[in-house]
């Protein structure tokens, strides 16, 4: 299905528009250049954005400024010297870097893997795949308080017998858990099985092998599916609190909401600059969001409405 | 009980960015006349249809229902239903509670409510499917549901928005007639947008033919086949259509090609002729004063065969023209045949305007 | 969905797809295996032991853990507060995201800026969104407090109250989930036909009519998959509850998972907490269970 969320639609209301409107509606847009809605989507919208708002306009204001009440609501004069206090103050360069490089390689890696295995389980009859499909999306139904201490422990050891990058307190042992996960496989299998089959069958009788079809053909034809999926996973990784606390104590390999964190331990009330280090953390992500809003609402809206 | 006629008055309905749907329609429709508003998709019927149910507002012209005029007035409080073409049931609800739907919402009692839903179901036979939701019926079954939600409110009109269009070709044929037995019991003023021209021609008392927004022409089924107004309306009804063939008068005789075609009454100049396949005959030998053609394929369609022949008419290219001809008709590909026209038959349209030419008189019969 | 699955035919051209399929799922296997199933496994057998996670002698102590469990004052207090969070996060996510989408259900100029305003929420991390509502509901310099001063309302002390501090994480997460409400709902709305408004408008329903008898029923899914994942997200709230308030004050705002990380990683008595992993476990199967069952009464798919 294909609700178009981004761009103005067909007439919602089956171009009903105003002439269903109550009374005080319709007597506003005879008198208005514009439709009366916008009389109430400008102050929510307004309403919703003011938290973020207000920290950047804190951003911008001395100490003095902010720790006064009732409280300075246009700053004198800007103080964009708080961005380069807050970066001078944290590691938020190297911040970025981790979380960039984390989310990185968790990205392409369930990429790939969710895509072999969710063609697999779509299109590939193998011994086992029934039970092997419901074992693995059994894991979805756990929640990841039950597995986060047996896996503090399984990436302990990895670190210690295997290769330290991956171990306690290194950006290896953010990425090692995520590196797959079961709804990527389930999303992509059910996008494959919508995929008509007499394509692949048609690339099979020109002689393309099984893996072939699956590179040359499916997932080509997936990439709205794969986008979707790669919105998610970016923003699950960026945002990830709880593994990076559990795992990560040196500064130096901290990722950004675990620094932001750690940043605000230790400044606490200095809201100016605490304010600047919130906006460099979440500007970031806000970008991309915005940028590619296509596909963060898709990913929501594809499993929301799957039921 | 007041006239439920229903009148456009130069409706024109414009979109911005300068599409015109409709142009300055004017049209009366008499109470209790079965209308049928048929065209090519983009030809303003559907446009007409929902600026008059109030889902659209016209850009200028007034809309009157039973002689008051129904521009400021919203859907719910203009006294008309709609079927839709996909019908549009309630899914949530059932059968019952979607005829029911629209009488609640003007506060009817209940026990006028369920009289009038039980004796609507009853006269659509789907009384024994009131308890049922939408998704457990057939299309056929649904169909019947819409009108019936219509009909339980005795609307001052009725309208239709193609709704045979997703029935299966079989069941579109029976409800057919079942919808002109229900115009007869229940003569409601009724407004019907279809592209089907079969559909047209035999549910409608009258038909408007429309195209671009703008009205071909108005009047009976026999007035638009046997004295079409234009080119466009000889070629969109009938099927197959009118052959319309580019040729000219000369000295009083009608030429196609190279050949002459008989004695016509009418000024010299260029015109476009038209011709029905069944108006049209075959001879195997070409005799001076038939148009020489050769044969392209045939169609055998059991009760006639439909000869689909090409005529040397203007410069180089060649003009198709099919022929009605005997079920046993049998003819090569590449034979040369000659085609006569009847007289009375042979209709003259304005080689640019495409406007016709003629006044056809009604032919009457002893 | 399934009609197209080629697996129900012969494979026309065959070859050995035992090899082939387990080749490529072989990766996913190994990966959720070692990290996604083993763990539960772990999990399990850890919640029947004594560990610190540091030294490798973990003595089994039997049902002890789940024994200490019941009768912990301070569990059954994180359970409480877990409760009342849900139960007051759930339907306001819901309420707000339906109320914010119906006025985004229209087309008009600007109308993706809005939502885009709407959505937003959505990539603002836990972390930003503890910090942003620990400055507004600052007692002495807090924006919110200012809003109440110039309504004649005395300040608050917000998230260092004990009696309101669960409440403002109510809030925050509100904001915070809000664009994912809105989406989910904007989708479903978009869903309903444009013919069922159009229908219902000339059968004389007014719009706010229409609203409730039309549009409010076919949201069905759509509520049944908010309250769901809404519930499963809520029972598991920890990161808002560590950046702003550890818990507190005064143990006011401890929920399940803040107190199953504090007894895991900062008192490392982690057999213990593995015990409360498994009862949240079990408590979220049981929740989900129970709305689905619910849910086939109340849900209508067209």
């Amino acid at each position: 299905m294909t609700a178009d969320l981004q761009a103005t639609s067909a007439p919602p209301n089956g171009g009903l528009g105003d002439q269903e409107a109550p009374a005080v509606g319709r007597w506003l847009s005879w008198r208005l250049p514009f439709s009366p809605w916008h009389l109430v989507l400008v102050p929510l919208s307004f309403l919703l954005l003011v938290p973020l708002l207000w920290i950047v306009i804190t951003s911008l204001e001395t100490e003095g400024e902010a720790n006064h009440f009732p409280p300075v609501l246009v700053p004198a004069h800007p103080r964009f010297a708080n961005y380069a206090d807050a970066w001078a103050a944290a590691p938020f360069g190297q911040f970025f870097l981790n979380s960039a490089l984390v989310t990185l390689v968790v990205l392409l890696s369930n990429l790939i893997v969710c895509s072999l295995a969710g063609y697999a389980f779509a299109r590939i009859r193998f011994l086992g795949r029934g039970a092997l499909f419901v074992t693995l999306m059994a894991t979805l139904m756990v929640p990841f308080q039950v597995t986060m201490i047996p896996v503090f422990l399984i990436v302990k050891w990895i670190g210690s017998n295997v290769w330290d990058g991956l171990g306690i307190d290194h950006i290896g042992a953010l990425m090692l858990p995520n590196l797959a996960t079961a709804f990527g496989i389930f999303f992509l299998r059910q996008f494959f099985l919508t995929i008509p089959v007499e394509l692949e069958e048609a690339a099979r009788v020109d002689g393309t092998s099984r893996i072939g079809v699956l590179f040359k053909i499916v997932l080509p034809l997936s990439l709205p599916a794969l986008s979707t999926l790669a919105a998610l996973t970016v923003l699950t990784s960026w945002n990830d609190f709880l593994w990076p606390l559990i795992v990560i104590t040196s500064h130096d390999q901290m990722t950004i909401p675990l620094g932001l964190s750690y940043f605000q331990g230790a400044h606490r009330v200095r809201w100016p600059i605490l304010m600047a280090a919130n906006v460099m953390s979440l500007l970031p992500m806000l970008l991309v969001f915005v940028g590619a809003q296509r596909y963060f609402v898709q990913s929501v809206a594809s499993t929301g409405l799957k039921g | 009980m007041a006239l439920a006629q229903v009148e456009f008055c130069d409706v024109t309905r414009r979109y911005p960015g300068g599409v015109v749907a409709l142009n300055g329609l004017d049209l009366t429709v008499a109470d209790g006349e079965f209308l049928i508003l048929v065209g090519p998709s983009g030809c303003g019927k559907s446009t007409a249809l929902r600026l008059l149910a109030g889902l659209d507002k016209p850009t200028s012209g007034e809309i009157r229902i039973g002689g008051r005029t129904v521009n400021q007035l919203g859907p719910g409080a203009r006294d008309i239903a709609m079927v839709f073409q996909n019908y549009a049931l309630y899914p949530h609800m059932s059968v019952y509670a979607n005829l029911a739907y629209g009488l609640r919402q003007r506060k009817t009692p209940k026990r006028e409510i369920h009289a009038r839903v039980h004796d609507t179901a009853k006269l659509l036979e789907i009384d024994e499917l009131l308890d049922r939701k939408p998704g457990q019926l057939s299309g056929g079954q649904r169909q019947r549901v819409a009108m019936g939600r219509a009909l339980v409110r005795k609307p001052q009109a009725f309208l239709l928005d193609e709704p045979l269009s997703n029935l299966d070709a079989k069941l579109r044929t029976q409800v057919r007639g079942d919808l002109k037995r229900l115009h007869r019991e229940v003569a409601v003023t009724s407004i019907y947008v279809t592209h089907d021209q079969v559909e047209a021609m035999t549910l409608g008392d009258r038909l408007c033919v429309m195209s671009k927004g703008e009205v071909q022409q108005l009047g009976t089924t026999d007035d638009i086949y046997n004295r079409p107004a234009n080119t466009f309306v000889a070629a969109f009804m009938g099927s197959p259509p009118m052959n319309l063939i580019p040729g000219v008068i000369r000295s009083g005789t009608m030429h196609i090609g190279d050949s002459a075609a008989g004695l016509i009454a009418a000024p010299d100049g260029p015109v476009t002729v038209g011709v029905r396949p069944e108006h049209a005959h075959l001879h195997t030998s070409c005799q001076p004063g038939m148009v020489p053609a050769s044969i392209d394929f045939c169609e055998p369609l059991g009760s006639h065969v439909l000869v689909n022949t090409l005529v040397e008419a203007k410069g180089p290219e060649r003009v198709r023209v099919i022929v009605q001809a005997p079920p046993d008709t049998m003819l090569d590909p590449g034979t040369r045949v000659g085609l006569t026209m009847a007289p009375e038959k042979t209709y003259l349209f304005d080689a640019e305007t495409g406007v016709a030419q003629r006044a056809r008189e009604r032919i009457t019969l002893p | 969905m399934s009609g197209n699955d080629v697996s129900a035919r012969r494979p026309r051209v065959g070859g050995s797809d035992n090899l082939t399929g387990w080749a490529l799922v072989s990766p996913a296997v190994v990966l959720i295996g070692v990290f996604g199933l083993l763990p539960v496994l772990m999990s399990l057998a850890l919640s029947f032991q004594k560990s610190d996670l540091l030294s490798p002698e973990t003595p089994w102590v039997g049902v002890e853990n789940y024994r200490k469990l019941a009768d912990d004052p301070v569990f059954a207090e994180a359970i409480k507060h877990t409760i009342v969070f849900t139960a007051l996060f759930v339907p306001g996510t819901m309420l707000v995201g339906l109320l914010v989408a119906a006025a985004m259900n229209r087309s008009l100029r600007f109308i993706s800026v809005y939502r885009t305003a709407a959505y937003v929420t959505m990539a603002v991390s836990t972390i930003s969104e503890g910090i942003i509502f620990l400055w507004l509901t600052d007692r002495d310099y807090g924006l919110v407090n200012a809003a109440l001063n110039a309504f004649g309302m005395p300040s608050q002390a917000f998230l260092a109250s004990p009696s309101q501090a669960l409440f403002v994480i109510v809030a925050m997460t509100i904001w915070g989930w809000t664009g994912f409400s809105v989406i989910v709902y904007l989708a479903a709305l978009q869903g309903v036909p444009a013919e069922l408004h159009e229908a219902a408008a000339i059968d004389g329903a007014s719009a706010f009519t229409r609203f409730r008898t039309i549009t409010v029923p076919m949201l069905g899914p759509a509520n049944l998959f908010l309250v769901v994942w809404l519930t499963i997200n809520a029972l598991q709230l920890f990161d808002e509850v560590y950046v702003t308030t550890r818990g507190g004050p005064l143990r006011a705002t401890t929920v399940i998972v803040y107190y199953l990380w504090d007894r895991a990683f900062v008192h490392f008595d982690a057999g213990y907490a593995a015990a409360m992993a498994y009862v949240l476990f079990v408590v979220i199967v049981v929740i989900t269970a129970l709305q689905f069952r619910l849910s086939r009464r109340y849900v209508h798919y067209s």
